[in-house]
């Protein structure tokens, strides 16, 4: 009895937790969220775009010659594709 | 547990069928993985028969077979766990938005029904004492 009274406190418990893991601070969508003021990502209109070289999905190198000549929209997300 | 046994089997034999429907040419996958994924699909729907095939024999032999339902209670915690974290993660919340949280929720409150719906020790042996004494008897 001892034992199903402390499982039931404990499934309670992570019942709870998973209730509240939207509005506790350590599920706050962390520092993707945040302006990175350590790295210069500033890039004024007319400005060229710095030297880069950028692996794709296929794992193709592209660098910014690729790029020249094109309209090109950039984007970046994190890949949870596997 | 035997509902929850069936359910499992069902549920094995799906993710077996999917590996399968998966080979075929250009075929829309029923789970949204690629090739490594329904490799462990096809793992995981073996592992649950399996998984269904104890359930379904403790819930006919309930007094012999009293440690599967404390494994099963233990491995649906612990996988309500491994969805609250991979939640709390942030990759698979955004793939899958809060579905594993509704996951997670739904796997403790099967837990929680397991833990009073399973015989206590007590019950067991009141049960196997009785069907001795009825076994002497008759």
């Amino acid at each position: 009895m001892i034992l199903r009274g402390l499982a039931t406190l404990l499934v309670l418990g992570l019942l709870g937790l998973n209730m509240m893991m939207p509005t506790a601070k350590i599920s706050a969508r962390g520092p993707e969220n945040l302006v990175r003021t350590d790295i210069d990502t500033s890039l004024a209109i007319g400005q060229s775009l710095p030297e880069l070289e950028l692996v794709d999905l296929e794992g193709r190198l592209f660098t910014r010659e690729d790029l020249l000549g094109h309209r090109v929209l950039l984007t970046f997300e994190r890949s949870v594709d596997w | 547990m035997g509902s929850l046994g069936i359910a499992f089997f069902v549920l094995g034999v799906g993710m077996i069928a999917s590996f399968f429907l998966y080979q075929r040419p250009d075929s829309i996958p029923l789970i949204p993985t690629g090739p490594v994924g329904h490799y462990f699909v096809a793992f995981t729907g073996c592992a649950l028969i399996g998984w269904a095939g104890g359930l379904i024999g403790a819930a006919r032999d309930p007094l012999s077979s009293r440690s599967v339902g404390t494994t099963t209670i233990f491995v649906l915690i612990l996988m309500a766990l491994i969805r609250m974290i991979a939640w709390l993660i942030g990759d698979y919340a955004g793939w899958l938005g809060d579905l594993s949280r509704t996951e997670a929720t739904g796997l403790l409150v099967l837990a929680l029904f397991l833990i009073w719906l399973k015989p206590t020790v007590a019950e067991s042996r009141a049960c196997a004492e009785s069907a001795e004494s009825e076994g002497a008897t008759g």
